[in-house]
């Protein structure tokens, strides 16, 4: 990849270089069933709308199409009822750290990029994306740990426990979709640990939920109904570049980490948190830090 | 006298219900090969009916399989793809055929003329059509039926051996 052979620092790249084009959108008339349809294939956690003249006027996400499932909006319903307007939107020439921030301020996940032509979207840049971004750069590092042979070279690799949320919230396996929906909603989480006598069982993300919508079922089917299990974890004392590449590598967005026993899950590592620690995986490494503002 | 779909359709092919997971549904695609002794790419897809409702393309799975940041990590000579399929499915397994397929179908009827046939195949960028009859699917035509057949009927390609 070019961008990192000519630029030695990460905080010099602009949204230009970081940026996904939007490959998939839906119109105002499209159902909300239509919607998740095309959420669920391209993987995607918020989908643009535009309207008749291709113009952005707002965005679904994951989170909108949950909380119509919560209220009980029929499915064949249009997505633009429980679209977001206005779109938050940044130039090709901002910074990482200005979208950075935008994120935080806003709340927000991702953040959709306008070209000069006015009112036109072309890209969308996301928490992976950016996370993404500084773990290329540590794969190109002389003292990458991906590419370390020597099995003395311990060195002063970040773990997991350095940036994970060191706090875990579960619900009961047999309590209902209603209830994990007001949980995530409350906690803004896009998942959800579920327990069945106190031992992790699954795990229950907005995703499940969606596609519980989409399949019919009444939100007053159990966790257990819809959870993924086993849970995905990994021990606190892993290397962060391990955990992050396996979450790129297989669309994961979050590991539950557990210590010392797998059943004691101490906290979560989202590659949101990986994000916003915004830093790579070793403290030797200070040029893939992007400053904070 | 034309030709139509009725002479270049399979009569023999496979659906998968709509209610089927996606692990799942890449099984019946490897039966569906083993059986024809050719690679399928797409299958059709029926409600409990019967009915056709949509079609299932490898491509709609790939689609699915791909891992989305992948051009962002960039470097993958030390990623080994062995288990990828399996690993994919794994966590495909709540998803279903109907959540993937493509709804807005395009069919013939066995009295659709063959060239315009590939007219549709190439406008719309489609490798398959259902033929429909009286509301139920009788057949299908492969871009490959299309192709192959027009070569078997051409003199010249015949002529100069070329013919499969």
């Amino acid at each position: 990849m070019p961008i990192i052979d000519v630029k030695n620092m990460l905080s010099e790249l602009r949204v230009r270089e970081s940026m996904r084009r939007i490959a998939v959108s839906i119109q105002t008339d499209t159902s909300i069933e239509q919607t998740i349809r095309s959420v669920i294939k391209h993987k995607v956690s918020a989908i643009l709308v535009m309207d008749k003249n291709l113009e952005p006027v707002g965005v679904v996400s994951k989170t909108d199409i949950m909380s119509a499932y919560y209220a009980g909006v029929p499915i064949g319903y249009p997505a633009k009822l429980i679209m977001r307007s206005p779109l938050i939107v940044c130039s090709p020439g901002d910074s990482l750290e200005q979208v950075l921030n935008t994120m935080s301020i806003n709340r927000i996940h991702r953040v959709y990029v306008q070209s000069e032509q006015p009112a036109s979207a072309t890209g969308v840049i996301s928490y992976p994306d950016i996370v993404g971004l500084l773990y290329r750069y540590c794969h190109r590092c002389p003292r990458s740990i991906q590419r370390r042979h020597s099995r003395n070279d311990s060195g002063d690799w970040m773990r997991v426990r350095e940036i994970m949320t060191p706090s875990v919230q579960a619900v009961d396996e047999e309590e209902t979709l209603h209830d994990v929906m007001e949980r995530l909603s409350e906690l803004r989480f896009g998942a959800i640990l579920v327990t069945g006598g106190k031992v992790p069982a699954g795990v229950v993300s907005k995703t499940d939920l969606i596609l519980a919508y989409k399949h019919g079922l009444p939100t007053e089917a159990s966790a257990k109904s819809v959870m993924r299990s086993p849970v995905r974890s990994c021990s606190q004392d892993e290397e962060i570049a391990k955990v992050i590449r396996q979450m790129i590598y297989w669309d994961i967005r979050r590991f539950f980490i557990y210590r010392g026993d797998p059943a004691n899950i101490v906290g979560v590592l989202s590659l949101s948190d990986a994000a916003q620690a915004r830093s790579g995986s070793c403290r030797a490494c200070m040029p893939s830090r992007i400053e904070v503002l | 006298m034309g030709v139509t779909a009725r002479d270049v359709m399979e009569k023999g092919f496979f659906t998968v219900r709509q209610s089927t997971p996606i692990p799942e549904a890449v099984r019946a695609f490897q039966d569906a090969a083993r059986h024809l002794d050719r690679r399928v790419f797409g299958m059709a897809v029926v409600n409990e009916a019967g009915d056709l409702v949509g079609m299932i393309s490898m491509y709609d799975i790939l689609v699915l399989m791909r891992p989305k940041h992948i051009h962002i990590w960039g470097e993958m000579d030390d990623i080994d793809v062995s288990g990828f399929i399996s690993e994919s499915l794994d966590r495909a397994q709540s998803i279903l055929v109907g959540d993937l397929m493509t709804t807005e179908l395009i069919t013939i009827t066995p009295e659709t003329h063959l060239l315009l046939i590939v007219d549709i195949l190439t406008r719309k960028h489609i490798r398959h059509i259902p033929v429909i009859e009286a509301g139920k699917m009788i057949g299908i035509v492969h871009i490959s039926n299309v192709f192959f057949y027009l070569m078997e009927k051409d003199p010249h390609l015949i002529k100069d051996g070329l013919s499969p």
